[in-house]
């Protein structure tokens, strides 16, 4: 077991979102104010470092024909018991973040990991990568979070002192481009920022290249 | 994955083998059901109680004069459901609004559609049926568009305070100012406003 370089993997070279383009569709979805983004990352953390050791736990005796849909029950268990936790006890997060708390259960990240790594790898190693493929998608959703409050909004913050506080004003509020908040602001910002990893990623190899 | 690349592989019908599969979903599933079952019990009670808190607010939101308002529920009759339904709204609660064990009017929470999801509102009407106040209890409204008819911008929630069903069905344009770039949403809301007026009618 190595964490740093699992560590590593999740954050940088083999990030869930920005190499293997995985979970998509609630990285673009949600990352509409900071809240969000910290509410679903940690909300997908617990469920994929839960889900991973079980799954890990128990690939010794899933049949190899039944382990997707044995796979989506444990999966679908976790989700379930977290979006009824954050209804009893943070309900704020539980509203703004809504039908995507139940929608974990289809995220790709955790079947991708399950299937690819916790199905070959055992309960200790799968642990430490569900927390830093956990914290490579949360980490991802912060940064998309801020860029597109900030540019979108001009604030910074909305909902992290309270349900319904404003943010700071950083940017005055006649400048803002509201359309970094919908749904196509979620698309550029993402393509920009895979862009950069790819860029980032591939600069050492290219260097090596040119000498 | 490689293994299941062969797809012509024989299917294996050894009733043994087929025992032995439905038995290991099965037993994971009752497991999973138990684990959900606890924890539904530690959480059944907060969720009802937020839920409640959440509505109780909102009751007390459209009627702000009332200085010691009770809110007992009334039963939602097929009248009231088909009076809403008029307007494409579905009606959950009716309850009567008392202040101090006096009768002052009705609260209708109600579900209109908006444009991204279901919106759901409380409308005070008073005893002349005139409107009291509207509060949105939950939306799904885009943030920064939809969400500003939410946040009660311009005051667009508060215009419906007064209107009556004697104004007539009220209409985006005519006689209600919408948020612009958020029409849907501002229609959504005239809607729930239409049917509860229209559920208040019912009840007299």
């Amino acid at each position: 077991m190595n964490f740093g370089k699992q560590f590593k993997e999740g954050l940088i070279t083999n990030n869930p979102v920005l190499v293997q383009v995985l979970g998509m569709c609630s990285t673009m979805a949600i990352t509409t104010s900071f809240m969000n983004g910290l509410g679903m990352g940690v909300a997908v953390l617990i469920i994929l470092t839960a889900s991973n050791v079980v799954i890990s736990a128990i690939r010794k005796i899933v049949p190899d024909k039944i382990r997707i849909a044995m796979f989506i029950v444990v999966i679908a268990g976790f989700v379930t018991c977290v979006d009824l936790l954050l209804q009893a006890f943070v309900p704020a997060v539980a509203a703004s973040l809504g039908v995507f708390i139940p929608l974990i259960v289809v995220n790709c990240i955790i079947l991708g990991r399950a299937e690819s790594f916790c199905y070959k790898n055992g309960v200790g190693a799968s642990f430490v990568d569900g927390i830093c493929q956990g914290i490579g998608y949360t980490a991802v959703l912060m940064v998309m979070c801020i860029i597109r409050e900030l540019l979108g909004a001009g604030t910074f913050g909305a909902g992290l002192l309270g349900p319904d506080a404003k943010g700071i004003q950083i940017i005055p509020a006649q400048f803002p481009a509201g359309m970094l908040t919908l749904p196509v602001g979620g698309f550029l910002v993402l393509a920009c920022l895979i862009a950069a990893m790819q860029w980032a990623l591939a600069r050492p190899k290219n260097k090596e290249e040119s000498k | 994955m490689s293994k299941e690349v062969k797809t012509k592989e024989k299917v294996n019908m050894d009733p043994k083998y087929i025992t032995t599969l439905t038995v290991t979903l099965l037993v994971t599933c009752v497991i999973v059901a138990a684990a959900l079952g606890l924890v539904n019990k530690v959480t059944a009670g907060p969720i009802a109680a937020a839920n409640l808190e959440k509505t109780n607010a909102a009751l007390a939101s459209v009627f702000q004069e009332a200085s010691a308002p009770e809110f007992p529920e009334m039963e939602v009759t097929e009248e009231m459901a088909a009076a809403a339904g008029s307007f494409s709204t579905t009606v959950q609660n009716v309850y009567e609004a008392q202040d101090g064990g006096q009768l002052i009017g009705h609260a209708v929470k109600i579900v209109a559609s908006g444009s991204q999801g279901s919106i759901e509102m409380v409308v005070g009407i008073d005893a002349e049926g005139t409107v009291t106040g509207v509060s949105i209890v939950d939306n799904a409204e885009t943030s920064g568009i939809g969400s500003r008819v939410m946040e009660n911008e311009n005051g667009v929630l508060d215009q419906f305070a007064g209107k009556s069903a004697a104004d007539g069905t009220l209409t985006v344009g005519s006689n209600v100012d919408a948020i612009s770039g958020a029409t849907v949403s501002s229609k959504g809301v005239t809607a729930g406003v239409n049917g509860a007026l229209a559920v208040a009618g019912v009840i007299g």
